[in-house]
């Protein structure tokens, strides 16, 4: 194996963020990932800062930077290049996004009817973002596909106050063709079947006749077509004439699934790798350094060595951090401390607000390398992005891509200054 | 301390992984199968779902028969964010199935190739050969046995390749004052005997050539195709007799070499994952068994590996194959392709050939398999191409079969540049005679 200039090691949005920057700058980089995660567990757009006293993502930010312990507080300079990086990469490969840092924060619909601020998203998913004027919103369900509810999710948001919200709101399930012989219906398959024109064309005239008389816009399951995404969403709109806006649904999510594709590819592109199902096992370190990791292979591992590495396995969620039955919790790969609650204050009544393990994480310094547990560095050649981070309640700051990328951005700008010095 | 990693108890019974599934239908998102068909509800829910049903103290111990449609690729496995020991969980249900209901003629001819090769790679290899290749014959084939007509089956060789290395008299054991270090047990598996003795042979040259004694001792089929059908006891059989043939080589400290990564998987994992075979000979064997590229790219890691490589001027579309990243190294041959001048090797980057050893032979599974397989078709006839590469004998006959392009082994192409460079100097090919 040859040895890379630098191991990311996670596949979530820092991890793919980080490696393809670094890539494109032309150094080596080979991403290890223990499997695939949280992109697919995303809505696909960016949630940079959703705190509720601020207007803006950018005014999110400056709140949650006053808190010292927060990652922000360190690389909250980062997020402008790391944003404008990012979506350059991603209009590149086909999925452009709309919205920027000082866009108002505004409040679009979920797959299940509740409400939550956004600015930055996919541009399938952009009509949300505008106002609403005298627009209904119609959400639309596929009969037989059971992760988005139309009615029920029309329901809810009827009684949920919505400031600046639609004229009205309307959930219709709408019978697509052939899929009363199908067994399975997932959002996989329907994405499938978008992306067959033969297919295509009936389905979209059946939504179209479940469209009532007035001015609406179409709150349609994310399911518009995978690899040929654009084109699908591009022809809804001309065929039903009616603004769309996809909805993100339950795992697995399309729109996830479409932001890892396009970053793995824009990775693979600039001649890294990316391989999944390589989980670390083993290090070797020497004083300070990390010298190679060991991932889990079917007899001997696989020996990955580098000049840097980087952390982005995640927080408890992503399992980059586990909790142990007697009470510990290890960082997975390096060992590193974990800066936590002590045992007793693990446990929460509402798990939804800010739930004290949320913010256990990684401890770093300002440049991402890890501290141990008495505040020295603990690894001078990793540095640590994305969730895996200490400090951020990332449900309710609602920071965690922008901390993601802000993160990803700021190592890869450090370890390519020092690759040019060296 | 470091917590990452599959722990022993879910590596000798993967079953146990499944408690940790979190339901996010990862999996499910980068199924093969269910891609192609609904029939197939994908790896969570004939995994980790149906995993809470089955229970050996109930009557019907393996209750979801739709696992059987699963094509043991391992996709998902790698893909599981929990680790979740997902396809070999299903190998396991389907094997219940097997066991308490039996299985079918056909599953069990088709998983016996020692059989057929014993049958077919003869003197009378023309003749079955020309029934291989007859419409009739297949027809009735497939009306009688359920192999599929035009399910991808390569010709018979006249000669087998252990009849050929007997012939030459070359060693089965330990030469004496070999280095064992220096030595390696060339597993040729099924194809390399039966079908394709020529890759077995440039394997052994090149092997010969990176400075290693390479000998054959008495082996039997892998007992994939057993493991892959369900019929464990079977593969138990095949898997016992091959690890007492090469444990003690093993122990002595030779490498054992496979030029099929499905073989070579077996040895290294299937064996304890599958069949439950975790005594010290199982283990001496899986941690002393290597894919031939792993090991040339090894050789090379450590400056030893010949790199007289002649030119092979020519674009290649390469298909790491399903059981090669299972193994967890990557891609070798890649590694090896980089080092031969004038090649252009392309990773196929598509997810699977549709094979999976005998599922695209079987009548009801061949249009799954097709289905599968149609993106990577389509990718290397478009590559405009000669040929193709890919490391596992059925993923090769499957690409070959329905993309029309030539299919060969990476050890083909790498045999072919070290000959170019012989020829370039004057060289004759160092023949293995």
């Amino acid at each position: 194996m040859p040895r890379a200039d630098v191991v990311v090691i996670g596949a979530g949005l820092a991890g793919l963020a980080c490696a393809a920057e670094l890539a494109s700058s032309g150094a080596s980089v080979f991403l290890a990932a223990k499997g695939m995660a949280a992109t697919h567990w995303t809505h696909g757009g960016l949630d940079v800062a959703g705190v509720a006293s601020a207007r803006t993502p950018r005014e999110g930010v400056g709140v949650l930077a006053a808190d010292p312990a927060h990652p922000y507080a360190s690389i909250a300079a980062d997020l402008e290049g790391a944003l404008a990086g990012h979506l350059a990469r991603l209009a590149a490969a086909g999925l452009p996004m709309r919205g920027a840092l000082d866009d108002p924060l505004v409040p679009i619909p979920t797959a299940i009817g509740g409400l939550r601020p956004a600015a930055i998203l996919p541009a399938a998913q952009g009509a949300a973002l505008d106002p609403w004027d005298r627009d209904g919103l119609l959400l639309i369900g596929f009969r037989g596909y059971r992760d988005a509810w139309a009615t029920y999710a029309a329901r809810n948001l009827t009684a949920t106050a919505w400031p600046g919200g639609p004229g009205a709101v309307r959930g219709v399930e709408v019978e697509l063709p052939g899929l009363d012989d199908l067994r399975n219906l997932n959002a996989r398959s329907l994405a499938r079947l978008f992306e067959e024109p033969g297919w295509r064309a009936p389905a979209l005239q059946a939504i179209g006749n479940a469209v009532p008389e007035g001015s609406w816009r179409l709150g349609v399951p994310a399911v518009l077509g995978i690899t040929a995404h654009g084109d699908v969403f591009a022809e809804a709109e001309r065929v039903l004439g009616r603004r769309v806006i996809e909805v993100p649904s339950l795992p697995p999510s399309i729109p996830g699934l479409r932001l890892f594709d396009a970053l793995r590819g824009s990775i693979l592109a600039a001649g890294g790798r990316v391989q999944v199902g390589f989980d670390v096992v083993e290090v070797e370190r020497q004083g300070r350094r990390i010298v190679a990791i060991h991932t889990e292979a079917a007899s001997r591992t696989l020996r990955l060595a580098a000049d840097e590495f980087v952390l982005a396995t995640g927080g408890i969620g992503g399992e980059g951090i586990r909790a142990l039955p007697d009470g510990s919790l290890v960082e997975r790969v390096f060992g590193l401390a974990v800066e936590a609650p002590p045992r007793e204050r693990w446990f929460s009544d509402d798990p939804l607000v800010p739930h004290p393990l949320e913010a256990v994480g990684i401890r770093t310094d300002d440049s991402l390398r890890p501290l141990d547990a008495g505040g020295e560095i603990a690894l001078d050649n990793v540095r640590v992005i994305g969730s895996a981070l200490a400090g951020m309640h990332y449900l309710e700051q609602r920071c965690g891509d922008g901390v993601a990328l802000a993160s990803a951005h700021a190592a890869a700008r450090r370890l390519s200054l020092g690759r040019a010095a060296a | 301390m470091i917590a990452g990693g599959h722990d022993a108890a879910a590596r000798e019974f993967p079953p146990f992984s499944t408690d940790a599934c979190i339901k996010c239908n990862v999996c499910t998102t980068v199924c093969p199968v269910s891609r192609v068909t609904d029939a197939f509800p994908g790896p969570k829910y004939v995994g980790p779902q149906a995993q809470r049903f089955r229970s050996p103290s109930v009557d019907d111990r393996s209750p979801d028969r739709t696992v059987d449609l699963c094509s043991g690729c391992g996709i998902c496995t790698r893909a599981c964010p929990a680790g979740v020991l997902i396809a070999e969980t299903n190998n396991r249900a389907r094997a219940e199935i097997v066991e308490q209901r039996g299985t079918s003629l056909r599953n069990r001819l088709i998983s016996d190739t020692d059989l057929l090769i014993r049958l077919g790679s003869n003197v009378l290899a023309p003749l079955a050969n020309i029934g291989l290749r007859s419409r009739p014959l297949r027809w009735v084939g497939e009306r009688v046995l359920g192999i599929h007509r035009r399910g991808p089956l390569a010709p018979f060789s006249r000669r087998t390749f252990r009849g050929w290395w007997r012939g030459e008299q070359r060693p089965s054991a330990l030469p004496a004052g070999a280095d064992p270090a220096r030595t390696v047990v060339y597993f040729h598996g099924c194809a390399v005997n039966g079908f394709e003795p020529d890759l077995g042979r440039d394997a052994v040259a090149i092997l010969e050539r990176n400075g290693f004694t390479v000998i054959v001792p008495p082996q039997e089929c892998c007992g994939l195709p057993f493991i892959s059908n369900g019929l464990y006891d079977q593969a138990r059989r095949k898997a016992r007799r091959n690890l007492s043939s090469m444990a003690e080589l093993a122990r002595a400290g030779c490498r054992i070499v496979g030029t099929s990564t499905s073989c070579t998987h077996a040895l290294k994992a299937e064996y304890r994952e599958m069949l439950d075979l975790v005594d010290d000979d199982a283990r001496v064997v899986a941690d002393a068994t290597w894919d031939i590229c792993e090991l040339l790219v090894d050789l090379h890691d450590r400056g030893e590996l010949d790199t007289d490589l002649g030119p092979v001027n020519e674009p290649l579309p390469y298909h790491p194959p399903c059981q090669l990243k299972s193994h967890g190294i990557g891609t070798p041959a890649m590694d090896l392709f980089a080092l031969v001048p004038g090649l252009r090797a392309v990773d196929s980057d598509h997810d699977c050939c549709g094979a999976a050893g005998t599922y695209g032979l079987k009548k009801e599974r061949w249009q799954i398999a097709q289905d599968v397989g149609a993106p990577l078709f389509d990718k290397v006839r478009a590559s405009g191409a000669a040929r193709a590469a890919c490391d596992s004998e059925t993923c090769r006959w499957q690409i070959e079969q329905s993309s029309g392009v030539p299919t060969v082994h990476p050890i083909t192409i790498l045999a072919e540049s070290y000959r170019r460079a012989d020829a370039d100097r004057g060289r004759s090919w160092r023949r293995v005679v």
